[in-house]
């Protein structure tokens, strides 16, 4: 959609950054800045402070105050009342398999795409393209009739099926954007030695082609690991829930017991939040790659 | 020129599988929902063809529909006219006066991350009565402000706005992130040549960071917008559409009719009316700015 717009993450030192001295636009700054922190921040960090109270601390109103004792049973409670485990597993499962044939499927196409001499590489391209303006809803009910026929509703595939088909245009986008800028020469010169398309694309493209692999990982990270809609239509048995759907079910089934949906929730959130600490750059960097070429 | 010739088994190797996939749970489905849209079919029993009587009905008869096409456009007005703007002027503030952004930025970007479910189950949480334990009453009780407290999702005048907090709230640092980046992508040296000429603070931000910033604010309004046609899960999660639809959006009275109502035919009408409005708000949109962006160049 905007190519146009070549933004190239990079971390050069801003220079226009102000060195003045401590000012009052400044400090109104930084508290304006801070207070967007505090409001982006604190619900989270409520909530942590909500999973580890007893019901009756949560009831007293007195929301600023920490549990008199911390009641980790919440969490023991919501890992046995819920199968966390099970639903984690199942995530795990369910992201893996998805990235895996993503990455496989839209590196090949982009392959084809930016390096095969053919007449429909940009025809191809294009229909990818389109299909990033389609909303997911729209293909909820046909998918559930067609799944229906092919008798794999309430099975993970239903699930992979078609988080692989909707990931792979931005997939195959980003794969040739980047592939489109790598040297001929190269290419070449392998042919010369006799190399076959499959080893060009296995032992040449693939390997160079990381940088770009690893921001569809991360997209395609974030969105299959948090979507809801699909497995909750399509997924009925407790034991095949993913994460998402099964928070939401042991929220509406442990409606009484207020610490233990607290510490569920901080469960559901957990996996994300760590990642996030160990990768915060490359996810934010993969995230605007996306949405730049998205 | 691309290099490799191969032959035409070795192309449909390497492009059939993802392509055949794409299009057989994409392409086909939505061309069965437009089919299905002019059918008059429970999902289960016998379907009678009706032609156009759905879109009929959906234009003209249906009182929950054009208030839920109301509300998907206060959604996306919201996010556009409120969220954008402050993210924009966060971005600007971040670039100007803070030497090491990334921890601001990537705090402002954690909601973005984490799941719908997760998101609206923490603010159900707070939005509960103060009896419940939920944040703001409580917190509205204790300023003694206790005419403000409201059931904020169940009271049919203010749960859309409830919604509509949380979602702004929670796109917020996607938003901020992307404009930072796009104003770090300025080169310096206009800055400096501006600075030369006499033009520093905000007067540089007025005729450089704006003009400079429309490709990437463009990308945020193209996602914002289409995030807002497509809002959908977080109102699932929250609301379910209610109270007595005044939550519903395009996507969720969707949902409610075909998996709920058993209306297969008239969800799939309103289906291909969503795949259709959000292909021409796209092409809206970009049509806009490839304008805005001739003026400026």
């Amino acid at each position: 959609m905007s190519q146009s717009a070549s933004v190239t993450v990079t971390k050069q030192p801003v220079v226009h950054v102000q060195r003045s001295r401590f000012s009052i636009t400044k400090a109104l700054v930084f508290i304006f800045l801070g207070i967007l922190i505090i409001t982006q921040l604190y619900p989270l960090i409520w909530l942590l402070i909500y999973s580890l109270k007893t019901n009756e601390e949560i009831l007293s109103g007195s929301f600023f105050s920490l549990p008199s004792v911390w009641q980790w049973s919440n969490y023991s409670s919501a890992i046995e009342g819920g199968n966390y485990w099970k639903y984690l597993s199942n995530s795990l499962l369910v992201t893996v398999v998805t990235l895996t044939c993503v990455i496989l499927l839209a590196s090949l196409t982009a392959f084809a795409i930016t390096r095969f001499r053919w007449k429909y590489g940009q025809l191809v391209l294009l229909v990818f393209l389109l299909g990033m303006m389609i909303p997911i809803q729209a293909t909820l009910l046909p998918l559930m009739k067609i799944f229906k026929g092919m008798d794999i509703l309430n099975t993970h595939l239903s699930l992979i099926l078609p988080y692989i088909a909707f990931q792979t245009p931005i997939a195959v986008f980003i794969m040739s954007g980047f592939m489109k800028t790598f040297p001929q020469e190269i290419e070449e010169s392998a042919v010369m030695d006799g190399a076959g398309v499959f080893r060009i694309f296995g032992n040449i493209m693939l390997p160079v082609s990381i940088p770009p692999i690893m921001t569809v990982c991360i997209l395609a990270f974030i969105s299959v690991w948090n979507e809801y809609i699909l497995a909750a239509t399509f997924i009925s048995s407790e034991k095949l829930k993913t994460l998402p759907f099964g928070v939401y079910s042991f929220v509406s089934q442990y409606s009484v017991n207020y610490g233990a949906i607290g510490a569920f929730l901080v469960l559901g959130a957990l996996p994300v939040i760590l990642i996030y600490f160990l990768l915060s750059e490359k996810i934010t960097k993969g995230m605007v790659a996306g949405a730049v070429k998205g | 020129m691309n290099i490799l010739k191969v032959s035409r088994w070795t192309i449909a190797a390497f492009v059939l599988p993802c392509l055949l996939l794409y299009v057989c749970l994409v392409f086909v489905p939505i061309t069965v929902s437009i089919y299905s849209g002019m059918l008059d079919w429970n999902g289960i029993g016998v379907s009678k063809f009706i032609g156009f009587a759905n879109y009929n009905k959906m234009f003209t008869n249906d009182a929950i529909f054009w208030p839920t096409v109301g509300r998907t456009l206060l959604l996306a007005g919201f996010s556009m006219l409120v969220q954008l703007p402050i993210a924009l002027f966060v971005a600007i503030l971040i670039s100007r006066y803070v030497r090491r952004p990334s921890f601001l930025v990537s705090s402002y970007f954690l909601p973005v991350i984490l799941s719908v479910v997760v998101i609206g189950q923490l603010w159900k949480t707070i939005y509960n009565p103060a009896s419940m334990g939920g944040m703001i009453n409580q917190l509205l009780i204790k300023l003694g402000l206790d005419s403000w407290t409201h059931s904020w999702l169940t009271e049919p005048k203010v749960a859309i706005y409830s919604i509509i907090i949380v979602a702004l709230w929670q796109y917020l640092g996607y938003h901020i992130l992307i404009q930072f980046t796009g104003i770090q992508n300025i080169p310096a040296d206009i800055y400096e040549a501006a600075k030369i000429d006499g033009a520093e603070g905000f007067q540089a931000d007025r005729y450089i960071t704006l003009p400079m910033i429309v490709p990437i604010f463009k990308i945020s309004v193209v996602l914002s917008f289409i995030g807002s046609l497509q809002s959908f899960d977080l109102i699932m999660v929250m609301t379910g559409g209610g109270p007595a639809h005044t939550t519903d959006v395009i996507s969720s009275h969707m949902y409610n009719m075909s998996f709920l109502s058993m209306k297969y035919g008239y969800g799939s009408a309103i289906a291909s009316f969503l795949v259709v409005v959000c292909l021409a708000a796209t092409m809206l949109v970009n049509l806009l700015f490839n304008r805005l962006d001739k003026r400026f160049s």
